[in-house]
């Protein structure tokens, strides 16, 4: 009878506190939101059913938590807090990543440099609110939208906070058809959301496209050489896929190997939310500030754009400003949607995709900023 | 320390203008310099073409300017073409020097054996035969 009782006493059902409950609600509707409603499901279901492996109670030092050493979700999780995880998925996205439609509309990158405005508004917010610099940075990345660099930061400025981090990072790229439509009716007029981009259409050389990485990963990781983890691998990938030598490997990037560490990525960051360690106030400040972050690096695209109308002649749409955070491409398809609402004729995703792939550029590079004014 | 107690004391405000600085010239510079990159390409493109016309390979024959040049100096090259053909005797096809010409590598030999003609530095020798000027 006792050793029946004291396996009870050691079950999930007898530790369970409400801290559980609460975070394996959130996973349960993560899985919800990735299958039934399909917002962003490759992020959303791995990290929502990490949520609920890692908030399964068990008994401490038994080897099984992902903060215990030598337990197999605490190597998994080495992935997430060295920063490599990160860097490989950088390498897919540069594989799978086209840069003709900015290499043709080179001006369009400049909306990318201005939504990164709201990761420094948030770092501004996070210091006001009381968190240590290394960790307003984590929490400003946010802004950039960009789940990998958010990872990737946090993991070197504030490990801590990884966990409520990364899942505001992905919930608000996963809300996207939520957030940005709103903010880009609300910052622009009907006749603004009409133009139409002129097609100044030209054939993209394959000199051009082999140069760019090359260039890109040069200017970039000069201005800022903490973000050679990213950047490196990221326009690493793009030259594999560019350079038509290597198809074998741009292929694998851009498939088994970003869906590998993506599946890892997503559990372990979802089984490091464990209740008592992630339901804390700063985690409700953390989402909060995400969710400005997140907003007002919209805004500032958006704005930016309505700006650099006053003195161009080639108008921009200015929806294009909100495709300038690195929710590549969510974001871009939901300003082609807003701009299909009013004109079902305009098509804006390439345009967007500009807008987008610079936004991971200036998102990499803000990362290294911000880790180099912390160091 | 909260506000902007807190913002100053951790040197927020620079760091936030200097990032937003550094982060919009980055991506100005990389814009303005993938904007000009095609004009660049082109630019090498034209000039390795016309580096291909003033530098032409050893095989190449000789421009026509040069050619011209040395037909308006017939007189001075006759000797030259005469002492080259010697082995075909005093009389000689116009084909039989076309190859030697050909073989000596001398610059357009149908003009230059028009141009002989014409001047008078081969004279006809009867039987469809020629000769050099005596």
């Amino acid at each position: 009878m006792d050793l029946l009782f004291q396996f009870l006493s050691n079950t999930g059902y007898y530790l369970a506190d409400y801290r559980h409950i609460v975070m394996l609600c959130v996973g349960c509707t993560f899985v919800y939101l990735a299958i039934a409603k399909q917002y962003e499901p490759l992020l959303l279901l791995p990290i929502g059913f990490g949520v609920i492996v890692g908030n399964v109670p068990f008994f401490k030092g038994f080897g099984l938590g992902i903060y215990e050493p030598n337990s197999v979700l605490h190597y998994l999780y080495f992935g997430v807090t060295s920063g490599l995880y990160p860097s490989i998925v950088f390498l897919g996205l540069g594989a799978m990543t086209d840069f003709s439609s900015l290499l043709v509309r080179p001006k369009l990158m400049l909306l990318g440099a201005a939504a990164q405005l709201g990761i420094y508004f948030t770092l501004l917010s996070a210091l006001a609110l009381g968190f240590m610099p290394k960790e307003a940075a984590s929490i400003a990345i946010i802004g950039g939208a960009d789940g990998p660099t958010s990872i990737f930061l946090t993991a070197k400025l504030a490990p801590h906070l990884i966990g409520p981090i990364a899942i505001a990072a992905y919930s608000y790229m996963a809300l996207i058809p939520l957030i940005q439509p709103p903010i880009m009716r609300l910052l622009t007029t009907r006749e603004e959301r009409l133009i139409r981009m002129s097609e100044n259409e030209r054939v993209v050389s394959r000199k051009e496209l082999l140069l760019f990485p090359v260039i890109g990963v040069i200017l970039c990781c000069f201005l800022a050489p903490a973000s050679i983890p990213l950047l490196g691998t990221f326009f690493f990938g793009n030259l594999m896929r560019v350079s038509g030598v290597v198809d074998r490997l741009a292929k694998t990037a851009s498939s088994a190997i970003i869906d590998t560490a993506t599946i890892f990525l997503g559990l372990t960051v979802g089984a490091s939310t464990q209740g008592d360690v992630f339901l804390t106030p700063k985690s409700v400040l953390i989402f909060a500030l995400g969710a400005v972050a997140f907003s007002i690096a919209t805004a500032s695209g958006v704005l930016f754009a309505k700006f650099l109308n006053l003195f161009t002649k080639d108008k921009i749409n200015p929806l294009l400003g909100a495709a300038g955070v690195s929710a590549v491409p969510g974001s871009a398809r939901e300003v082609h949607l807003v701009g299909q609402q009013e004109d079902p004729g305009n098509y804006l995703l390439m345009h967007a995709m500009a807008c987008n792939s610079s936004g991971v550029i200036g998102s990499a590079i803000c990362a290294g900023i911000l880790w180099s004014f912390m160091v | 320390m909260y506000g902007i107690q807190a913002i100053n004391a951790h040197n927020g405000w620079s760091m936030a203008i200097a990032g937003a600085l550094i982060v919009m010239s980055g991506l100005s510079i990389l814009s303005f310099i993938i904007s000009q990159l095609h004009n660049i390409l082109a630019l090498m493109e034209k000039k390795k073409k016309t580096g291909d016309i003033d530098a032409p390979s050893a095989t190449e024959s000789m421009p026509a300017a040069m050619a011209d040049h040395d037909l308006s100096n017939l007189e001075s090259s006759f000797s030259c073409y005469r002492d080259e053909t010697t082995r075909l005797g005093s009389a000689f096809t116009l084909q039989d020097l076309f190859a030697v010409f050909q073989k000596c590598d001398f610059p357009h030999p149908h003009l230059t054996i028009r141009s002989l003609k014409e001047e008078g530095y081969l004279v006809p020798a009867g039987e469809g035969m020629f000769s050099w000027k005596k």
